[in-house]
């Protein structure tokens, strides 16, 4: 437990010493998100919501897509330790393999949330995105997206061998789990394969939470099968994290 | 303070370790001499919990050190091979963190970073980016992060490698403070006048195995070479080889393991001696010790990549 909060601390001081990584991609979706709504508007109308302004689809759509490539940095987090050769200095501290792992994913589901509350708030102000259901149930689905990607992708921390095989997973993983979850275009308009793998993904749940919110007036129960179904995928990711993680395995950082 | 038994580790068919013992004692330093591959890394390694070793016992403290890492790891302070701390987070942020992760208390953090700066000349730079600080500098923040949290055992891994000769001197220094305060150091080197230099208690590894090991005297008198090397232009036929005791050292540089005057041996040489560059006289010292022990010369992996870790 000291080791997860000392990691925790000094990585949440890192990340505040350089947060461009963390400003591009709040730049990014911002920059996407004026371009599509009229668009989305139109779809989210033909879907039956007369009066839907697109924004209930973009700016969920654009945080899920854009929030699986943040999550890529604990990945990143763990890998640059092998490149600073300050692996084995933690390792040295006989932290177990869950305390390790903690102290690097803790600090980026904090971050991850964070990003997922400014951009719908800035959704708000600049796309006009309307929260019609329980704000707490939306926080409950932006909490379990976070922990259940963070989970993923120390579970492919865990797995792979060299930071190149990361980031490629993280990015395909991106656009692939974000196409077929419905936050690209409102997963109605997807053909039916892609409707029956759909929910096989985190940003499929994700955006189930975020619609009942912000196209209905969900509460919890409506957002209870999404966000049970995000915080267990979270447990087992974590769970096989862990049981797949070997500290002593040698991480390739600049491969 | 620390016994380490019979300590055996394999890499595939690589035997890095074939039954290696190790003790040293509270205030004690131990040079663990031997070229690159020799398996000193592995050694410390295995003490500080970094790898498991494939049979063998570490004893810190009289408890099972392998049995208990969280406890040793209290009693251990390692400073690995390679330059390992944070650019990004100033040098007493660096050394706060290590006691942190250490498990020392939060309002004696600031006052052990403050001490180890002080010690290692880095108290004026305390508030300086890891990233910005000289490669020397650098060095020594990442010495001083292995012994914020005052260990019993500190194990420093080649800690002199790509340091500059000042940083090397604080370094000793540094050394020998700490151990005159009571704790066990081991200190890794392939580099004699560093041992030298250090004073320590001499232990010799070489191919996995501790093949020699007591004071610089001790050494020198249980080991010393008598006799001579000498250098033809070329290689001698081995019948004269023979004739002389001559062992090949290198490329037409040949030993004698005896003294014998240079008169015997140009007569020995008989019409080959108008071949003969030069004739040196073995000196009783560190080299010749390690060559009598392991066979073959450190000088040679004096510039030998520093990242080779068995």
């Amino acid at each position: 437990m000291a080791a997860t909060q000392a990691i925790l601390g000094v990585q949440l001081r890192m990340i505040r010493r350089d947060p461009w990584f963390l400003v591009i991609m709040f730049g990014m979706p911002l920059v996407v998100m004026p371009l599509f709504v009229k668009t989305m508007k139109l779809s989210l109308q033909a879907e039956g919501f007369a009066d839907a302004s697109g924004a209930e689809q973009v700016v969920p759509g654009q945080v899920v897509l854009f929030g699986f490539m943040v999550s890529g940095s604990v990945a990143f987090s763990v890998f640059r330790e092998h490149g600073w050769n300050t692996w084995d200095r933690l390792r040295a501290s006989a932290a177990p393999p869950a305390s390790l792992l903690a102290g690097f994913g803790l600090p980026w589901i904090i971050i991850h949330v964070f990003y997922q509350v400014v951009l719908m708030v800035v959704g708000g102000v600049f796309v006009g995105l309307r929260l019609r259901g329980s704000v707490i149930a939306e926080f409950l689905v932006i909490l379990s997206y976070s922990t259940c990607l963070i989970a993923l992708v120390l579970f492919f921390t865990a797995s792979l061998r060299t930071i190149n095989q990361v980031q490629a997973i993280v990015n395909l993983g991106a656009m692939v789990f974000g196409g077929l979850g419905g936050a690209l275009v409102p997963r109605e308009q997807l053909p039916g394969w892609a409707q029956a793998v759909a929910p096989f993904t985190p940003s499929y749940w994700a955006m189930e939470g975020h619609r009942a919110v912000f196209l209905e007036p969900g509460g919890l129960a409506d957002v209870a099968k999404p966000v049970g179904v995000l915080f267990v995928a979270t447990l087992v990711l974590a769970g096989l994290a862990v049981k797949k993680f070997r500290v002593d395995e040698t991480k390739e950082f600049f491969a | 303070m620390l016994v380490a038994e019979g300590l055996t580790k394999s890499y595939g068919n690589v035997h890095a370790l074939r039954g290696a013992d190790l003790d040293v004692e509270a205030g004690q330093i131990v040079a663990l001499l031997g070229k690159n591959g020799a398996g000193k890394t592995t050694m410390i390694s295995i003490i500080a919990g970094l790898l498991m070793a494939d049979s063998g016992t570490v004893t810190l403290d009289g408890f099972d050190a392998q049995k208990d890492l969280d406890r040793a790891s209290k009693l251990i302070g390692i400073a690995p091979q390679l330059t390992g701390v944070y650019g990004v987070l100033t040098v007493r942020e660096n050394l706060e963190f290590f006691a942190n992760l250490a498990g020392v208390p939060r309002e004696q953090r600031t006052i052990e970073a403050k001490n180890v700066a002080e010690r290692l000349g880095l108290a004026d730079l305390l508030d300086r980016a890891a990233g910005k600080l000289s490669g020397g500098e650098q060095r020594r923040l990442h010495t001083g992060c292995a012994l914020v949290h005052k260990p019993k055992l500190l194990m420093l891994d080649e800690p002199t490698v790509g340091a500059d000769v000042a940083t090397r001197a604080q370094l000793i220094d540094f050394v020998r403070d700490t151990a005159a305060e009571g704790s066990a150091v081991i200190y890794t080197t392939h580099y004699l006048n560093e041992v030298e230099a250090l004073d320590a208690d001499i232990v010799i590894i070489d191919d996995g195995q501790i093949l020699g090991r007591g004071t610089r005297d001790e050494l020198v008198d249980q080991h010393r070479m008598q006799g001579i090397e000498f250098t033809m232009h070329d290689e001698l036929p081995d019948s004269i080889a023979q004739q002389l005791d001559a062992v090949a050292v290198g490329p037409s540089t040949y030993r004698v393991s005896r003294q014998i005057p240079v008169g015997e041996l140009i007569a020995g040489l008989g019409p080959l001696s108008d071949q003969l560059l030069g004739v040196e006289t073995l000196r009783p010292d560190l080299e010749s010790v390690f060559l009598a022990v392991t066979g073959g010369s450190l000088t040679e992996s004096d510039d030998a990549d520093e990242t080779v870790g068995t």
